[in-house]
C-alpha cells in the first residue's frame, strides 16, 4: 500500500502544466484463486496502476491514461494530454473541473488482513466451501482479495485521496443432474462465511436433482438477493444514467415524480455505505452521497456527472465515471432497501411459481422499457403451496424489469451483496414479485 | 516500463523465475499502446490515448499453476513478481481435487521468431485532425440524409508489442497491429430508440493493420443510409412474434451467431470445466469429435488465425504456439476444439494456438481467433429470391446464451418481410430465438464467397478476472429457422 502521500504526490509534475488540469490515480493489488473439478486452477496475483490525465485548454479536452506511475510517467502523460487537447476542437459541453472546497463523506478504511492476505488464505476458503459438499459434488469458483487506493487532484484545488479493500467468494456446486450456487462479497476477507457459501450451493444441488422441464409462461417468482442484485444492476445502466434521462433514452425521462413500481421498492446509491467498496468522491472528484432514485415506488432522482448535470440544470450528482465518459453519470453503488420477510416467508406466500437463484447472460431487448432477456442457472425450483417441490431446467425471460418490479409483493430482509457478472455489483434483498414472463426453455 | 525494452524484460523475468527451480515457466512482457476518437454530431466527445506496460510471469510449480504480474519494471519489482508467482503456486497446491492430477502442457519444440502485422500506416501515428476531420465528414453527411436525433462516429486502434519467452527455450517477439471504425445513427421519440449503424454496430468494424483499413471502411459512404434507416424505423411496427419462422440473416449478424452458438461451445477449456463458474461449459463433450451432427451439411467451421486482415490475426499465440488452421465443424459435422496447451495435453494432443491474454497482467486463456463459417453459393439478392416467405434481419442490437451455449436469443436493429423472393416492409425492434443444434441443423441457404465477410468482434469477455479479446468470424447471409418477434 502506498498511502495518500506517495499516491497523489505524483499529480505535482502534471499540475504545473498551463491550463486545467485533472489528474486521476489508482493503484490496485488484487488477486483471485479460481478453482474447478474441484482443485485450483488458475491462481493469479496483478500489481497495477492508473494515471488518468486531462488537461484543458480553452474548451478543447485531452485525456492520456498510462500505468508508468513514476514522475517521469506522468510528467510525459501530461505533455500528451496537452498535445491531445491543442489538436481537439473544443467541447462547448464541457462542464468544467470540479470546484475544491467541497464537503467528502468518510468510508470505512481497508481492512488490514485483506490487504495482507496470502494465496493460502484464499486457498484455505477454497477448501472450507469443498468441505461443506456432498459427496460425488464437484465444485468451481472463486475467492478474491483486492486493495485499492484512488486519489483525485486537480489544478481547481481538489485533493482527495481513498482506500478500500475488496474480498468476494462464490462455489457453483455440480452434481450429475442439478447445479447449486451461493456467492457474496464484502469489504473485508473476515466477512465471507465461505462454509455458509459450500452449503448453501451443496443443498441446492439435492433440491434440484432431476429437474423437470415446465413450460415457458408467466410465472409469480421468488428472487435470490443475486438475482434481485442484477435487475437493479441492469435498472442502473438503462433507467438512471443522467444522459440517457437527459435525451429520453431512459424509461424516466419525463416521469420524475411519478409511481414507476411497487411502493415496497425503494432504491438509492451510496458509495458511502459501509457495506460497498465505495469512494467518498467520483472520477471528477465531486463529493459523492446517498442518493435517492427509487422512493417506495417514486422515481425522485437520476445520476448525473458535471456535464449531465449541466446539461439538466441540476449539477453532479457524484457519479462522473472516469474520462472520457460520453455516457456521463452512471450509479455504480445502488442498494434496494430491506424489507421485512424472511426467505421462508417470501416462498410460503407463493401458490404456484418459480424459486429463481441466479440469472445468466442478461442483455437489453427495449432500452426505453428496460425490457432485459437472460436465463436461469444453478438452482431453479419450482414452488407449490408455499414450498419448495423439486427442480426445473432452466428457462429463458423476455421481461420489463420496472414492469416486474410494479408487482413486488413482498421484500426479503437479508439483503446480500453480490459481485455482477460483467463488472458491477448491488446490495439487494430477495423479493416476491406476481408475475415474470419466461419466453423459452432450455435442455438442462 | 521506464528503462528496460521488452525483450530485456523478459529475459530477466525468465532468469529470476527460472532460478527459484520450477517445473516450467512462461513469461510476457507487453507494452500496449491505444487511441480512441469518438464524435458526436460536429463535436469530439472523447479523445483518450492509453499506454500499458508490465511483465507477467506464470508457472508450473509442485504440479500446480501460479502466475503474478508487476506493471512496475525495476529489477526488484520483477524478482518479487517471480517470488509471488512461485508462492501462488504453492498455494494452488493446499487444492488438488479428488484425483490429485497435476498441471500438464502438450510436447511440443519450442516457438523462436518474430510476426509484425502487415500495414501500411500505423493508426497510432496518425494525427488526430485526420481521424477528427474523417469521423466529422461521416457524421455531417448522415446529418444531411435524415432528421436524426444524433449520430456518432469512433474510431479505435490498438497497437501491442510482446516479448514471449518460455523455460523450454521458446522466445518470441510480436508486434499486432488493430484498428475500427464505425457510425451509429440514432433517432429517438415517442418511447423509442432506433439505431442503424454502419458497418457494423458496437463501433463498427475492426481489423488488423494500419488506418489505411479504417479509410476502406468508408464511413462516409455508408452514412445516408443509416441515417435514413434509424430515422425510418421509428414509425415501424414491432416485428410480430412469429414460431418456427424461415429465418435470414446477413453475414454481420451471423458473424455473431457463429461466435456465440459455435466459437465459445468448442473452447475445449469451457468444454473441459474450466469457465463453469462464470461463463460456463458447453453442450459439446470432449468425446463429441467426429460424430456430433453440430448442424446441416451446408455447415462448415474453421479456426484460421492467418486469415488476412481479420480481427484475430496473428503470428503467434500466448503460449508462443505459431497460428495456424483448425477444422471445427465439417459438413455439418464436429471435428476439432479450439485449445491451447493444456487442454491439448488433456486430449493427449498438441495445441492449435488460441491461447491469449488480454494484457501483460493476465494468464493466457483459450480465446477466439478467426473462426469462421465458409461461404457455400450465392448471396443475399439469391438467397431472398428463393425465400417464399420470411423475415430477414440485420446488424446485432443484443445477445444472450446459456451457460451451455444451446438456448440464445438475439436482437437485430432492423428486420425486414420476405414475400414471394421481394423485400417488403421494415419492422423494427426484432429478436430471435432459438436452440444451437436446432438452428443450425436448420440452415438450408449460405451466401458464397462474393457474399462472404469477416467481421471484428473487440469486446469478447472471458475468465476472471475478466478479459477482453479481439476476435473476428467470417459469413455470409444465412437462412435458418427460429423463434421471431420474442418481447
Amino acid at each position: 500500500m502506498w498511502g495518500e502521500d506517495r499516491l497523489t504526490g505524483l499529480a505535482d509534475g502534471a499540475l504545473s502544466l498551463d491550463g486545467d488540469v485533472e489528474v486521476v490515480l489508482s493503484r490496485t493489488d488484487s488477486a483471485l484463486t479460481r478453482f474447478a473439478g474441484s482443485r485450483i486452477h488458475q491462481n493469479t496475483s496483478r500489481l497495477d496502476g492508473e494515471a488518468r490525465v486531462r488537461v484543458v485548454l480553452d474548451g478543447r479536452v485531452g485525456v492520456m491514461v498510462t500505468n508508468d506511475l513514476s514522475r517521469d510517467g506522468l510528467r510525459a502523460a501530461a505533455f500528451k494530454a496537452v498535445e491531445i487537447a491543442s489538436f481537439a476542437p473544443a467541447d462547448p459541453h464541457f462542464a468544467g473541473l470540479a470546484p475544491a472546497g467541497q464537503p467528502y463523506g468518510r468510508t470505512a478504511g481497508p481492512d488490514e488482513e485483506t490487504v495482507g492476505c496470502p494465496p493460502q488464505r484464499r486457498a484455505e476458503l477454497v477448501a472450507a466451501m469443498l468441505a461443506e459438499l456432498p459427496t460425488g459434488v464437484e465444485a468451481a469458483g472463486t475467492v478474491e482479495t483486492s486493495l485499492r487506493e484512488h486519489s483525485v487532484v486537480t489544478s481547481t484545488g481538489i485533493h482527495v485521496y481513498s482506500a478500500q479493500t475488496g474480498a468476494a467468494a462464490s462455489v457453483l456446486a455440480q452434481g450429475p443432474t442439478s447445479s447449486g450456487w451461493a456467492d457474496g462479497a464484502a469489504t473485508a476477507i473476515g466477512g465471507l462465511d465461505c462454509a455458509a457459501f459450500g452449503r448453501r450451493a451443496g443443498e441446492k444441488v439435492g433440491l434440484g436433482a432431476e429437474p423437470r422441464e415446465l413450460p415457458a409462461g408467466r410465472y409469480p417468482v421468488v428472487l435470490e438477493s443475486g438475482a434481485t442484485s442484477d435487475l437493479v444492476q441492469w435498472l442502473g445502466w438503462l433507467a438512471f444514467p443522467g444522459r440517457a434521462y437527459n435525451e429520453e433514452r431512459s424509461a424516466l425521462s419525463g416521469r420524475l415524480g411519478e409511481q414507476v413500481c411497487s411502493p415496497l421498492v425503494t432504491i438509492v446509491d451510496d458509495p458511502l455505505s459501509p457495506r460497498l467498496p465505495g469512494t467518498p468522491f467520483d472520477a471528477e472528484g465531486t463529493a459523492t452521497r446517498h442518493t435517492s432514485l427509487i422512493e417506495a415506488g417514486v422515481a425522485v432522482g437520476v445520476a448525473h456527472d458535471r456535464t449531465t448535470g449541466a446539461v439538466a440544470g441540476s449539477g453532479s450528482t457524484g457519479h462522473a465515471l472516469p474520462a472520457p465518459n460520453p455516457e456521463g453519470g452512471v450509479p455504480h453503488h445502488l442498494l434496494m432497501a430491506a424489507g421485512t420477510q424472511t426467505i421462508e416467508e417470501l416462498v410460503s406466500g407463493l401458490e404456484r411459481g418459480l424459486y429463481v437463484t441466479r440469472f445468466h447472460y442478461l442483455n437489453v431487448v427495449h432500452p426505453v422499457t428496460t425490457s432485459i432477456t437472460g436465463m436461469t442457472r444453478d438452482g431453479t425450483f419450482l414452488v407449490e403451496d408455499g414450498r419448495i417441490v423439486g427442480g426445473v431446467r432452466n428457462l429463458r425471460f423476455t421481461q420489463s424489469i420496472l414492469d416486474a418490479l410494479a408487482g413486488c409483493e413482498a421484500v426479503g430482509s437479508e439483503a446480500e451483496l453480490t459481485a455482477g457478472d460483467f463488472g458491477g455489483g448491488a446490495l439487494a434483498p430477495p423479493v416476491r414479485l406476481s408475475g415474470f414472463t419466461f419466453t423459452s426453455t432450455t435442455a438442462y | 516500463m521506464q528503462t528496460r525494452d521488452l525483450a530485456d524484460l523478459a529475459d530477466l523475468a525468465l532468469a529470476e523465475v527460472t532460478r527459484l527451480g520450477v517445473e516450467h515457466a512462461d513469461v510476457r512482457a507487453r507494452q500496449e499502446d491505444s487511441e480512441s476518437v469518438q464524435v458526436r454530431d460536429d463535436v469530439v466527445e472523447g479523445v483518450s490515448h492509453g499506454s500499458s506496460s508490465g511483465v507477467g510471469i506464470r508457472v508450473i510449480h509442485d504440479g500446480a499453476w501460479g502466475f503474478a504480474a508487476t506493471s512496475d519494471g525495476s529489477a526488484d519489482a520483477v524478482r518479487r513478481a517471480a517470488q509471488q508467482a512461485v508462492e501462488v503456486a504453492r498455494a494452488s497446491a493446499m487444492v488438488r481435487g479428488r484425483d490429485g492430477a497435476r498441471a500438464q502442457l502438450d510436447e511440443r519444440q519450442p516457438s523462436v521468431g518474430t510476426y509484425t502485422t502487415p500495414h501500411e500506416r500505423d493508426p497510432l501515428e496518425v494525427p488526430l485532425s485526420e481521424k477528427v476531420d474523417h469521423l466529422m465528414s461521416a457524421t455531417a453527411t448522415a446529418r444531411d440524409a435524415a432528421a436524426v436525433s444524433y449520430v456518432e462516429a469512433t474510431t479505435e486502434a490498438w497497437r501491442t508489442a510482446t516479448a514471449y519467452r518460455d523455460s523450454s527455450g521458446g522466445a518470441v517477439d510480436q508486434l499486432v497491429l488493430q484498428v475500427g471504425g464505425g457510425l451509429a445513427a440514432y433517432a429517438i421519440g415517442g418511447g423509442e430508440v432506433q439505431r442503424r449503424s454502419y458497418p457494423n454496430s458496437f463501433g463498427g468494424q475492426y481489423e488488423t493493420g494500419g488506418w489505411e483499413r479504417v479509410l476502406l471502411l468508408d464511413l462516409i459512404g455508408g452514412a445516408a443510409d443509416a441515417a435514413r434507416d434509424a430515422v425510418l424505423l421509428l414509425d415501424c411496427p414491432d416485428l410480430p412474434l412469429r414460431e418456427d419462422a424461415v429465418l435470414l440473416l446477413e453475414s454481420s449478424q451471423l458473424a455473431l451467431q457463429v461466435h456465440e452458438s459455435v466459437g465459445h461451445a468448442v473452447e475445449l477449456d469451457r468444454i473441459l470445466g474450466s469457465e463453469a463458474a462464470y461463463a460456463g461449459t458447453s453442450w459439446v463433450a470432449a468425446t463429441d469429435r467426429g460424430s456430433l451432427r453440430y448442424g446441416s451439411p451446408l455447415m462448415t467451421v474453421i479456426a484460421d488465425a492467418t486469415t488476412p486482415h481479420a480481427m484475430g490475426t496473428f503470428g503467434y499465440d500466448d503460449e508462443g504456439v505459431p497460428a495456424g488452421q483448425a477444422p471445427i465443424v465439417t459438413d455439418g459435422v464436429l471435428t476439432g476444439y479450439l485449445t491451447d496447451r493444456q487442454s491439448a495435453a488433456a486430449l493427449g494432443e498438441q495445441s492449435n494456438g488460441t491461447a491469449r491474454a488480454d494484457s501483460w497482467g493476465a494468464i493466457p486463456l483459450i480465446r477466439m481467433n478467426n473462426v469462421s463459417l465458409q461461404p457455400r453459393e450465392g448471396d443475399l439478392a439469391s438467397i431472398v429470391a428463393d425465400t417464399d416467405d420470411g423475415v430477414l434481419m440485420h446488424t446485432n442490437r443484443s445477445w444472450s446464451i446459456d451457460d451451455k451455449r444451446l438456448n440464445f436469443q438475439f436482437g437485430c436493429e432492423v428486420a425486414y418481410e420476405v414475400r414471394r423472393g421481394q423485400i417488403g416492409r421494415m419492422y423494427r425492434n426484432p429478436t430471435y430465438a432459438g436452440r444451437t443444434p436446432d438452428f443450425w441443423g436448420s440452415c438450408d441457404a449460405l451466401g458464397g464467397p462474393s457474399d462472404w465477410k469477416v467481421w471484428g468482434v473487440p469486446n469478447c469477455g472471458k475468465g476472471q478476472p475478466s478479459q477482453t479479446a479481439r476476435v473476428a468470424h467470417g459469413a455470409s447471409t444465412g437462412r435458418f429457422r427460429a423463434t421471431v418477434g420474442v418481447r
